[in-house]
């Protein structure tokens, strides 16, 4: 017994030395980051993903402020949203600044205390140059700001001028656009180009889905915070078991490997394209210059997508981090941005702007896509996004796929969509 | 065992002859302190990554922890649990997982114990075979997964135009992916292609420490090749059947990676859009990251650890049995 204690003791004191040893040689700061914000060297870290315009600005900005470094972190989009929301977690790790998009604007926006309150650093006053659903869709329940948006969809409806042309179909986009004023249209038109090519009108029918759900006055959640099913997401479930039944889909999932083959391979001759879906086209098919056009999207409106930049609370540097968002989302900044990568504005002062108005994509036949998206995000009837939104969309989106696969009836799909709903929004 | 004690021990314990006392305590720590210094480093880093996240693991479970739903946060005692036991996701997911792994463990140990006992003859090139069947276990388990996706792919994968090379799939290409049977198989594949190898040469290894006479003197009785393999080769080699058996057992239960990576769109921890292959460790990382629930996903890491102790306990009880032991 005494033995036992006599090891354990001394084992004791071996462990304390190492844990000495280690803890000794962690330190204290590695990041170099400075607490005091005066002219000390700081730098400053920031997380997004794709490419968001931002390579010259960097230059530009550390030019203008010689004591600020600024480190570009991009990366794959849910990996990035994943990575930031364990860091909240840790409590430490996270960038100075992140870029934040709709589809998790929600999830951060209920961890309002993790984010910067960028009402606190005088942020309020830019509330009137922002698109009204923008600002709000940002803001906690609290009233705190957490993030400033860069750009938003819009909403559009890209096709193949090559492939309608082989299916007799018009390509000039005033005609296009007449093709399709309902969903109900434009699955018929899509029945007519499959029966002529036998090939796929549409991607997924997912992404009919979705753009479909946006154009809805109430989307899967009321303001009370209740499952409405029956409403908003009824009508887009409807048309995906349409377009389903029809066989016009290729059912290809969005933004992987297969997705992006399809592309080259004509699998699809439409897609539903917020503006920044332009830049991704434009990458993955560069030889197809020239073979797109974009029309108006049936129903109206709609806006798929955009960001937000924020300010995580954890950061060493949150002024110097505010000083660089305000300065990045003044209009000077964001017109650049529009022009390199092709993301819109979020602030409709903008859209009269010449660089916008007048700003016309060679890859997409000349198409004025400054004009286009800009009516749709300005048309838009803000939605609420309830607090399980994206759970609740993917749950609903596993069911299309399911029926995509043949592995789930379309006539049964309604009611397991409502069933995996509300087991997501009880998660 | 109070301090009092260890003082009192001290008194007690130089029985022999005392040399000098310097020494005497560096002879000492020597023998008896520094081999608890040189291991300290490995229990020390089990001590922070392994025993503090399951005791906090633990803790966690007990709390209702969700980062939306917070109106409930704090401790709820075992009402994770209970909800966990008639929750059908969860179910679910440990029946795909059990799927998978007796797909994945069984052909994987027999033909590793094959391969080894091919390896174990005289061959030329030994080290070359030897080298070769381990080049797998080497490859990174994301990039394999990832070849292996593309693999079975639906439109344009190789595994498809395999089978239309026999004559099958003609009119309507298999889906890979939506089948429950197909996922598991194709998931098993990818855990066997990577595994084998490694197996065979642990087998290998232990094959090689078995004494030639007793094989020629069963050849002398008459025992052919296969019945050498099973009634003495497997018997011998027993502990290290037991170890990749408990290695496996471990490893299929907490399968990850590949179910992960098999699905279109990995960051979803989908495992089939009808889950028809989310194993339980993918269910752990969709509830914690994705629906945002840390405390329920905790509680099913916890149900998952003890789970694997009890299969684990139970495959070795059984393999025991079976190699001959007591």
């Amino acid at each position: 017994m005494e033995k036992f204690g006599r090891r354990a003791l001394r084992m004791g004191a071996a462990g304390l030395v190492a844990a000495l040893a280690i803890t000794g040689c962690s330190g204290k700061d590695l990041e170099g980051g400075n607490t005091d914000s005066g002219n000390a060297q700081v730098t400053l870290k920031i997380n997004f993903w794709g490419d968001m315009g931002l390579d010259q600005l960097k230059a530009k900005y550390e030019a203008a402020n010689p004591n600020v470094k600024i480190s570009l972190n991009t990366g794959e989009y849910q990996a990035q949203h994943q990575d930031l929301q364990k860091k909240l977690v840790a409590g430490s790790g996270a960038p100075d600044i992140s870029a934040v998009d709709e589809g998790f604007i929600v999830q951060f926006r209920e961890q309002a205390d993790q984010f910067v309150n960028l009402n606190d650093k005088g942020a309020g006053a830019l509330e009137s140059k922002y698109l009204p659903w923008k600002w709000q869709a940002s803001k906690s329940a609290a009233g705190a700001q957490i993030g400033l948006g860069t750009d938003v969809g819009g909403l559009a409806m890209c096709y193949r001028t090559d492939l309608f042309k082989a299916a007799g179909l018009p390509t000039d986009r005033a005609e296009v656009s007449k093709l399709w004023p309902t969903w109900d249209a434009f699955l018929e038109t899509g029945k007519t180009y499959t029966d002529k090519t036998k090939k796929k009108f549409i991607d997924s029918a997912t992404n009919l889905f979705n753009p479909i759900l946006s154009q809805q006055p109430v989307g899967f959640y009321n303001e009370q915070e209740q499952l409405q099913m029956e409403g908003g997401p009824k009508v887009g479930f409807d048309v995906a078991m349409k377009a389903l039944d029809s066989g016009i889909s290729a059912n290809l999932a969005s933004f992987q490997p297969n997705w992006d083959q399809g592309f080259k391979q004509d699998q699809f001759a439409v897609l539903a394209c917020p503006a920044w879906m332009l830049g991704h086209i434009q990458k993955t098919a560069p030889d197809q210059a020239g073979k797109w056009d974009i029309a108006a999207i049936p129903g109206g409106g709609g806006n798929w997508g955009g960001s937000w930049w924020t300010i995580p609370k954890q950061g060493k540097n949150v002024d110097e981090a505010y000083k660089f968002v305000e300065w990045l989302i003044q209009p000077e900044q964001q017109i650049e941005v529009f022009k390199t990568v092709g993301n819109l504005p979020s602030q409709p002062a903008l859209y009269k702007d010449p660089a916008v108005l007048d700003y016309k994509k060679e890859f997409f036949t000349n198409a004025p896509t400054g004009q286009i998206f800009a009516s749709t995000a300005e048309n838009l009837k803000p939605q609420y996004l309830g607090k399980k939104n994206g759970p609740t969309r993917l749950a609903v989106e596993n069911v299309i796929n399911r029926v995509g696969q043949g592995t789930l009836k379309s006539a049964d799909a309604w009611a397991e969509a409502v069933k995996e709903a509300e087991k997501a929004a009880n998660s | 065992m109070a301090l009092t004690d260890v003082r009192h021990a001290r008194t007690e314990e130089p029985r022999h002859a005392p040399p000098k006392r310097q020494r005497f305590w560096l002879h000492r720590f020597d023998t008896k302190t520094f081999p608890y210094l040189m291991i300290a480093p490995f229990f020390l880093l089990f001590a922070v990554f392994g025993l503090f996240p399951l005791i906090f693991n633990a803790v966690v479970s007990l709390r209702h922890w969700h980062l939306i739903d917070k109106e409930k946060n704090g401790w709820v005692g075992l009402d994770n649990f209970t909800k966990l036991a008639s929750d059908t996701d969860f179910w679910d997911a440990l029946v795909n997982t059990f799927g998978i792994f007796v797909l994945s463990t069984v052909p994987q140990l027999l033909l590793a114990l094959m391969i080894a006992n091919l390896l174990n003859r005289k061959l030329r090139g030994a080290t070359f075979w030897r080298i070769g069947i381990l080049l797998p276990y080497v490859t990174p388990v994301a990039a394999s997964s990832l070849v292996f996706a593309v693999f079975f792919s639906r439109d344009n994968g190789l595994a498809n135009w395999f089978l239309s090379l026999v004559g099958f799939g003609q009119e309507q290409p298999l889906d890979w992916r939506a089948g429950t049977w197909s996922s598991w198989i194709a998931i098993a594949v990818m855990v066997n292609w990577k595994w084998i190898g490694y197996n065979a040469l642990l087998y290998l290894s232990a094959m090689q420490a078995i004494p030639k006479d007793v094989y020629e003197a069963a050849a002398v009785d008459g025992a052919g090749p296969w019945r050498q393999l099973w009634q003495i080769t497997v018997p011998m080699i027993q502990p290290v059947v037991l170890f990749t058996v408990i290695l496996s057992t471990i490893g299929g239960l907490q399968l990850f990676t590949e179910p992960m990576l098999f699905d279109e769109n990995p960051a979803q921890a989908n495992g089939g859009y009808d889950h028809q292959w989310r194993t339980i460790a993918q269910l752990i990382y969709r509830v914690g990251w994705s629906d945002l629930n840390l405390g329920y996903a905790a509680a099913m890491s916890w149900a998952l650890f003890l789970i694997i102790l009890v299969v684990a306990g139970i495959n070795a009880l059984v393999t025991r049995r079976l190699g001959g032991g007591k």
